[in-house]
């Protein structure tokens, strides 16, 4: 498959700090390419240098196939939807889409059925005389894309351009970015902080962390398969469990914890006997009884309800085990469930395949973001 | 004290009646001059003789009015003149001002800056005499030197001009930085972005952003301008601009065309500030 | 390998900075540093032949022997403090009454009228007050029609007029600045202040002075450097006997042609009008450049 853009090496240092640390990637044509990580991982300087305001201190950039460092931004065939949008207040919908038209020379005749057709593409037919003033959250951002999108970029750079919206809406314009690169087949790179939008609308997501790729995969390979500790916290929720290895056998890994709790789980990698290692339960996998499940499972525990958080579909339930430490296990709206109230001592159990554990990091791990 | 918290009436009513006077003492003056441009007498005074356009359109001496008396005229063609092109000037400084302080970073550059707003404290009278002894200290030079006499550097309209400029241009500047600051540095992004060049999206965003401050800028550059005196008597030569040639006029002992002048300085300016005001506000539908 | 365009780049923008950085060098270099060095360097000389000169402070000890000049730069100062501060005081007041406790339409159009007489020359506004209160004039008029006087009063040609006009001069640049300072504080506040048990006064003291402050300031100094610096209006409402100091540099300037002696006096009101501006910034603690912008 041909990439329309692919990166090697690519590094950019402010001072002693490593904001890109020695990047590599590739994104085949048409896909919906999405870069996610905490604030200050690096995404915005990664993104300014696809863009050309910012220069790398060493590596490669290539658009299709050949390579932009010595073009200025504005011969770049990218196009970029600014986290703020950057739409020009001083003119109108069309005159903000014609900028880049008439910047590229086309002629002035066919600027009108080029403005109509992308704005009918981004569902604001009609649009073209408002001021940008006149136009809602939702409406900006479309104009913001139609903008770029009319010029036909290899590739369209999005810089958290969610981030504004309140939830209702950011929730609609996820899934219209999905139709919307389905249907003018660009190739998109959506940077964000925020790990719904990345799974939701990606066909790849590069988990970014510290100026480094942590992994690059599909939205499920990420969630079911993080490769490390930082992907499996900062993607999706999670419990997490301090023990050390007892006992490996394949990938079937014993783990004791302080109190001597034994927990069974998968381990994708060898981990030496002894050592400390961080257990990672998703609070989906965990299920509830109300008294000691008959078949034997790999992991049981008996604990006790300390509130219940009711969230509709989803409602979670905090529980405490015997040695003091605190679950969110999901809770089901069925009817099983009804009677439960906190105080009440209860049964969670799991089975090892479902929770993953990874060495325990010698850096701090962040706080796993909902 | 603020409507939302309750204050006894008397209280109220006294605070309004504070300020009613005091639009009062800024008004009576202004209505004065502009009521005497219409009293048929040889004196802007008491007693009231009637209503006569005189002052305006007569014809004859004594009583020339404004709009043939060419002396007038001729001054107010002067500060005309001089008013724009310290407006262009200064404006065109301004602009570069505003964008070097807003946009670069250099050392020395608060110095800089505390040194741009220097012409603010300067009074005014001080500026125009330090001008005047410099331009003269040159004018000398190049006179020793080379024999040859610098016209522009002996008191006149380049000098006035120069001189109205040199603090004009920090205001203009103020004016223009401030809007320059509001302005969201992405937008010249997303326009080099979307194929401009630097100095392309600097014309075609940057700057129509900046034309609110920019005509306001003008607008006051204009008006400072045309009613300059402190500085502009000390570098004025043998064409008066209009405040110089009434300034002349007040210590011969006036007659009411100059309240004539008055008015129509009066509806100049009350039209150049209802123009920028509708032009600064955006329309809202 | 990626140096080369940023290198490029780097030139394109070291240009563009010489480029703004010349025009505003040339500007303050010639029109307003050189030409108060010459000023000092004129102020020190004295003229003992024809074109001929020598290093002396002659003007200045002329100025502290001679009891007309310094009493006159004193006065001058004097009432320029004093027209500062009652400009303020009647200020005060209105700018909040605007800023605060009207909304909407009449707040601009307060607002608005505010500023229209100063969109006036001084010219006509201090000529304005010449018409009020000379002899022949409307005040002098209507007492006599009211039976307070039996014959005309002249009331041009004395401090109190002279004051009227600095302060009606200067109304225009406290105003401002004191209703966008006041405009900038969020109600709130001075409820929040009620709310916690502050009294009227207590209020304005603590929280909408103090926020005011920067607009005082900067307020306070304008008017101070226009009253100071003021011709026009000592000269016609106070008549011959005026005695403000801008007189005397016209007079030496322009009469006596005597500019050594003139720049020594320019020199003198520049080191005032600095020190006072200086003691009033800090005595309240507001920096230069936030006062100023």
């Amino acid at each position: 498959m041909q990439e329309d853009l692919a990166c090697t090496l690519l590094s950019k240092h402010f001072g002693e700090f490593a904001a890109v640390d020695e990047v590599s990637f590739s994104i085949p044509r048409g896909a919906f390419f999405s870069i996610l990580g905490p604030s200050g991982c690096g995404k915005t300087t990664l993104l300014r240098m696809l863009a050309g305001f910012q220069q790398p201190d060493s590596g490669d950039i290539l658009i299709k196939g050949s390579s932009v460092l010595h073009t200025p931004p504005n011969k770049r065939p990218v196009n970029m939807v600014f986290q703020h949008l950057a739409l020009f207040p001083t003119m109108s919908v069309a005159q903000n889409i014609a900028y880049g038209l008439k910047r590229k020379g086309v002629p002035k005749r066919e600027h009108a059925t080029l403005i109509d057709d992308v704005l009918a593409k981004v569902q604001l037919p009609g649009y073209g005389d408002k001021r940008i003033d006149q136009l809602s959250g939702g409406q900006k951002q479309r104009v913001a894309i139609a903008r770029c999108l009319v010029l036909n970029p290899a590739v369209l750079l999005l810089d958290e351009p969610l981030g504004a919206l309140d939830l209702k809406l950011r929730e609609q314009m996820k899934i219209e970015l999905k139709r919307l690169q389905r249907e003018f087949k660009t190739t998109f790179v959506y940077i964000t902080h925020d790990q719904s939008e990345a799974l939701v609308m990606s066909d790849h997501v590069a988990v970014m962390n510290k100026g480094r790729f942590e992994q690059v995969g599909t939205p499920q390979e990420l969630y079911y398969q993080p490769k490390t500790a930082f992907v499996a916290s900062f993607v999706g929720d999670s419990n997490q469990y301090a023990g050390t290895v007892k006992e490996q056998s394949g990938q079937l890994i014993t783990i004791v914890t302080e109190h001597g709790v034994r927990l069974l789980s998968h381990g994708g990698q060898p981990m030496p006997l002894g050592s400390p290692v961080t257990l990672f339960i998703r609070p989906e996998v965990m299920q509830i009884s109300t008294s000691r499940p008959e078949a034997e499972q790999d992991n049981c525990l008996q604990v006790t309800i300390l509130r219940m958080l009711f969230d509709g579909a989803r409602s979670q339930l905090q529980v405490e085990t015997s040695e003091g430490a605190v679950l969110t296990v999901a809770l089901p709206q069925t009817a099983d469930y009804q009677a439960l109230e906190p105080g009440r001592s209860v049964y969670v159990s799991w089975q090892a395949s479902q929770c993953l554990c990874f060495p325990v990091a010698t850096e701090t791990q962040p706080e796993a973001v909902q | 004290m603020i409507p939302s918290i309750s204050s006894s009436r008397f209280y109220r009513v006294s605070y309004l009646c504070y300020v009613v006077l005091f639009f009062i003492f800024l008004i009576t003056p202004l209505l004065v001059v502009a009521a005497f441009s219409f009293n048929d007498s040889l004196f802007p005074s008491l007693p009231w003789n009637g209503f006569t356009l005189d002052w305006y359109l007569g014809e004859n001496a004594p009583k020339l009015g404004l709009f043939h008396d060419d002396a007038l005229l001729e001054s107010i063609g002067v500060s005309v003149q001089v008013a724009i092109v310290t407006t262009l000037a200064s404006l065109a400084l301004a602009t570069c001002n505003a964008f070097l302080f807003e946009r670069e970073q250099f050392p020395a550059k608060n110095f800089l800056y505390v040194l741009m707003l220097m012409p603010l404290v300067v009074p005014g009278v001080i500026l125009g005499v330090s001008i005047l002894v410099f331009s003269s200290t040159v004018a000398n030079w190049f006179e020793v030197q080379f024999d040859y006499d610098f016209e522009a550097l002996r008191p006149g309209l380049v000098l006035v001009t120069l001189g109205q400029f040199a603090f004009i241009t920090t205001i203009a500047t103020l004016v223009i930085s401030a809007r320059l600051r509001k302005f969201d540095i992405t937008q010249e992004e997303a326009a080099m972005n979307l194929g401009a060049s630097r100095l392309t999206a600097i014309a075609t965003v940057t700057l129509p952003f900046l034309k609110p401050a920019l005509f306001g800028a003008g607008v006051v550059a204009f008006l400072m301008s045309f009613e300059n005196f402190n500085t502009t008597l000390m570098l004025v030569g043998s064409d008066a601009p209009l405040t110089i040639a009434m300034f002349d006029r007040l210590r011969e002992g006036s007659t009411p065309v100059l309240n004539a002048v008055s008015v129509l300085l009066m509806v100049g300016s009350a039209c150049l500030a209802l123009v920028s005001l509708f032009t600064q506000r955006p329309v809202k539908q | 390998m990626s140096a080369e365009p940023s290198n490029a780049n780097r030139t394109q923008y070291r240009l563009g900075f010489w480029l703004l950085l010349a025009p505003i060098v040339l500007w303050l270099g010639l029109l307003i540093i050189l030409p108060h060095i010459d000023m000092v360097l004129v102020s020190l000389r004295e003229r003992i032949a024809s074109r001929q000169y020598e290093f002396s402070f002659s003007n200045y000890t002329a100025f502290f022997t001679e009891p007309l000049y310094w009493n006159t730069f004193v006065r001058t100062a004097v009432m320029s403090i004093l027209a500062t501060v009652l400009t303020l005081i009647i200020a005060f007041p209105v700018s909040f009454y605007i800023a605060k406790v009207l909304t909407g339409r009449p707040k601009i159009a307060l607002f608005i009228l505010c500023l229209i007489p100063f969109w006036v020359s001084e010219l006509v506004r201090t000529y304005g007050w010449m018409i009020l209160l000379r002899e022949t004039g409307l005040i002098s008029g209507a007492l006599q029609w009211l039976g307070l006087v039996d014959q005309p009063v002249e009331m041009l040609y004395n401090d109190v007029a002279i004051m009227v006009g600095l302060i009606y001069t200067s109304m225009l640049f406290m105003v401002v600045p004191l209703v966008t300072t006041l405009d900038s504080l969020d109600n709130s506040l001075i409820e929040a202040g009620y709310d916690l048990g502050g009294s009227s006064w207590h209020v304005m003291r603590s929280i909408v002075i103090p926020h005011a402050m920067p607009g005082i300031m900067s307020g306070c100094i304008v008017v101070f450097m226009l009253t100071l610096g003021n011709y026009l209006t000592p000269t016609l409402l106070g008549g011959k006997d005026s005695l403000w100091f801008t007189e005397q540099i016209y007079t030496q300037f322009i009469t006596r042609f005597n500019w050594e002696q003139g720049a020594a006096f320019g020199i003198l009101l520049l080191i005032l009008s600095s020190l006072i501006v200086w003691l009033g910034l800090k005595i309240t603690r507001q920096s230069f450049t936030r006062v100023m912008s």
